[in-house]
């Protein structure tokens, strides 16, 4: 896949991401980015998890906001710093931070 | 082993993607790849030596020190980080001080290149 | 290795944040950065506004006479003078109802560049021609 996008945040302040072409872009959930793949606002899991096919979240995100692994969608493949590294460079041409 | 060349942008207290590019860097470097780290905005005023690491607060200096000695490069931009008063004779050792092209070129010879800005 | 292409894309406006304003000072750069590569060697940025990034960028500001900063205007004219390709996204600019006639040129500076004003895909376009994608 052409490019991996790091979202950090749960409300985006930005709309590049859903400018941005699912077909080529995949998804890395860190910091406050992974209530994407925990939460069900109102019994609906993010959109996002819907429009792109490959979404990643970081372990040690996930678990110092009092959350596990087993709690995230099924959609989301969970890795930790030591895989975050791999997807980044195995995964993906470039990467960006949003 | 491949190349990175990380932009950090956000300061070191009152953000948690420094921390997060602290943490990825010491990653990146513990699997083997060459690691660079450009320090411009905010992020130039952990270059300071001397920090007290008090817990309710993140740390520059204890894993600046470990990531140099582990062999990442860390620059920081000289102009962002004179402008908040720290001077090079009061750096932590082996960071080094230069202007914006550094990073360009640090750029050029990257197989990846994460730019994390401030907010 | 030759030449590195980068798309920096500016989506936060200018003067709150410093991260938009960085975007067009490193692109700027790209000038001098040949003394640290091997000849033959460049990076080339072309520096894009899109979402937000397209607030700030507007001719008329004062930003040194109110707050003594260099302005975003003055930085990008600065850009355009170093033949840098901007490319500032129609659609963005049409939903904030900012017309073309307010980007700054710098013809009076002697720039023979000028803003390209162009629809998001040629944006996304520029990206995916790009080794790096950085977002400011």
């Amino acid at each position: 896949m052409s490019l991996g996008v790091f979202v950090s945040d749960y409300k985006l302040s930005s709309d590049t991401l859903e400018r941005l072409d699912p077909g080529k872009t995949g998804v890395i959930l860190v910091l406050n980015g992974v209530w994407h793949a925990l939460l069900k606002e109102s019994g609906k899991a993010s959109s996002l998890l819907d429009r792109f096919s490959k979404v990643y979240a970081l372990s040690e995100d996930i678990e110092t906001r009092g959350m596990l692994p087993a709690q995230v969608d099924g959609r989301v493949k969970v890795v930790n710093y030591d895989g975050l590294v791999d997807v980044v460079f195995n995964e993906f041409e470039k990467i960006a931070w949003l | 082993m491949g190349a990175i060349t990380m932009g950090v942008y956000p300061g070191l207290v009152g953000s948690a993607s420094y921390d997060f590019a602290i943490k990825f860097a010491g990653a990146a470097a513990k699997k083997g790849h060459k690691v660079s780290m450009w320090f411009s905005g905010n992020a130039t005023g952990s270059v300071k030596a001397h920090q007290k690491h008090l817990k309710d607060y993140s740390t520059g200096e204890k894993y600046l020190t470990e990531l140099l000695a582990a062999g990442v490069e860390v620059c920081t931009c000289e102009a962002c980080t004179v402008a908040r008063g720290v001077q090079k004779t009061e750096s932590i050792e082996k960071i080094q001080w230069n202007a914006m092209h550094w990073y360009l070129a640090r750029i050029h010879s990257a197989d990846r290149v994460l730019l994390i800005g401030g907010e | 290795m030759g030449d590195v292409k980068c798309a920096f894309i500016v989506q936060k406006p200018q003067y709150k944040g410093e991260t938009s304003r960085l975007a067009m000072t490193h692109a700027l750069a790209y000038q001098t950065v040949e003394i640290l590569l091997e000849d033959g060697d460049t990076v080339t940025p072309s520096l894009c506004f899109v979402g937000e990034g397209v607030l700030g960028i507007t001719k008329g500001q004062k930003a040194m006479d109110i707050y003594g900063i260099t302005s975003s205007e003055s930085h990008l004219k600065n850009c355009l003078l170093v033949d840098l390709d901007v490319y500032v996204c129609k659609e963005d600019l049409d939903k904030f109802g900012i017309s073309v006639d307010q980007l700054p040129d710098a013809e009076e500076m002697g720039a023979e560049k000028t803003i390209n004003v162009v629809p998001f895909s040629e944006i996304a376009k520029k990206m995916d021609e790009a080794k790096h994608v950085l977002f400011f």
